[in-house]
């Protein structure tokens, strides 16, 4: 039995697009990401004097915070279980309530040790042609079958 | 021949494209009705004497060549028919170089040298040229590359036009679906890097977008 709402991998081509997903990482958000996270306040993430000692232009967005919203592009897509690995990397401070574009293109699909496998290049940008983070995601995906 | 002049490989440590994922991708290209002939591997700081891609480009119908993409202390600059004798003779892992001497020496050894993504701000020779500094050695350009933020290939068509600098095209790609977004056309058959530098000694090229090279 099949789910119209699950991704096969019968379904996708080398060249298909996923998303784009839209966020924002607002300061509220990055406070609240920090304390579940552990990580004391105030610290580089989230005060514009620490950020300072650090060298930054503001505060930014944790590395980790990035990667859970480009991880969100990919589990909506193939669903909560499909994502095998992401690796990213950084290229520019991520800045805070600035729309951040999620977006992702399937360049290879294989068969390994009976798995259905989908590798996708995924991106972070900003509206003005920032390339904010890049890398690749490893999905799995079931068949129909 | 539509060539990509600057993309990196997973032997790139910010890469994560491997040169099959590339070769795939052009596929992918292919059958959207693009032309891509080649291109060429500019891996940061090195130049991978002992890889051999020759296999892979033949199963997949496009000429790989490569290069190298070395850091100086006026920018990054591509580099073209890299031999052992201009490895023996520059550090390529030494990124405070002269620029000017990477090209006197590449030009020394049959490679040639020119100034990556010029109008990249920070970074980009023309930063360095605002300041005073003068490169009697370039003739050309980067002057369109796929990874370049607003204003930077604008500034690098800027220097092109008032230097007379002839000016290539290229992705910077890092990821496999970045590859080939924006290429050089040449008008003559490149097989190898010695035909590459000889094709762009010529003069007869022009940067093209990818979705210049459409067949349909």
């Amino acid at each position: 039995m099949t789910n119209e709402n699950q991704t096969y991998f019968e379904d996708v081509e080398l060249g298909d697009e996923i998303g784009p997903l839209e966020k924002v990482a607002t300061d509220e958000g990055v406070v609240d990401f920090c304390t579940l996270w552990g990580n004391p306040i105030p610290n580089r993430f989230t005060s514009d004097e620490e950020a300072a000692k650090a060298k930054l232009p503001g505060p930014i967005v944790p590395g980790v915070m990035s990667m859970s919203l480009m991880a969100q592009l990919i589990t909506d897509w193939a669903g909560p279980d499909g994502l095998k690995d992401l690796d990213v990397v950084f290229r520019q401070p991520v800045p805070h309530n600035k729309p951040l574009i999620i977006t992702g293109t399937i360049n290879d699909t294989r068969q390994e040790d009976g798995e259905n496998v989908v590798q996708c290049d995924v991106l972070m940008t900003g509206t003005e042609g920032e390339r904010y983070i890049i890398g690749t995601a490893l999905v799995s995906l079931p068949s129909r079958s | 021949m539509y060539f990509d002049l600057h993309c990196h490989s997973v032997s790139s440590d910010d890469s994560r494209a491997t040169v099959e994922q590339y070769l795939k991708w052009i596929q992918v290209l292919r059958k959207r009705g693009y032309t891509v002939d080649g291109i060429v591997l500019t891996e940061h700081r090195k130049f991978d004497f002992d890889k051999d891609y020759s296999q892979l480009a033949d199963d997949y119908g496009v000429i790989v060549l490569k290069g190298s993409e070395l850091d100086t202390r006026f920018g990054h600059f591509l580099v073209y028919n890299v031999t052992q004798g201009l490895a023996n003779d520059i550090d390529f892992a030494d990124v405070r170089m002269d620029a000017r001497e990477l090209m006197k020496a590449a030009q020394h050894h049959g490679a040639l040298a020119i100034p990556a993504h010029p109008g990249r701000f920070g970074i980009g020779l023309v930063e360095f040229m605002d300041k005073g500094e003068t490169f009697e050695d370039v003739k050309i350009v980067e002057r369109l590359n796929g990874g370049g933020r607003p204003g930077e290939n604008e500034r690098a068509d800027e220097l092109c036009d008032s230097m007379g600098y002839l000016g290539t095209g290229a992705s910077d790609a890092h990821l496999a679906s970045h590859v080939c977004t924006c290429m050089t056309n040449f008008g003559m058959d490149i097989c190898n890097e010695e035909d590459l530098v000889a094709a762009l000694l010529s003069g007869e090229f022009s940067p093209v977008r990818l979705e210049e090279t459409s067949i349909t």
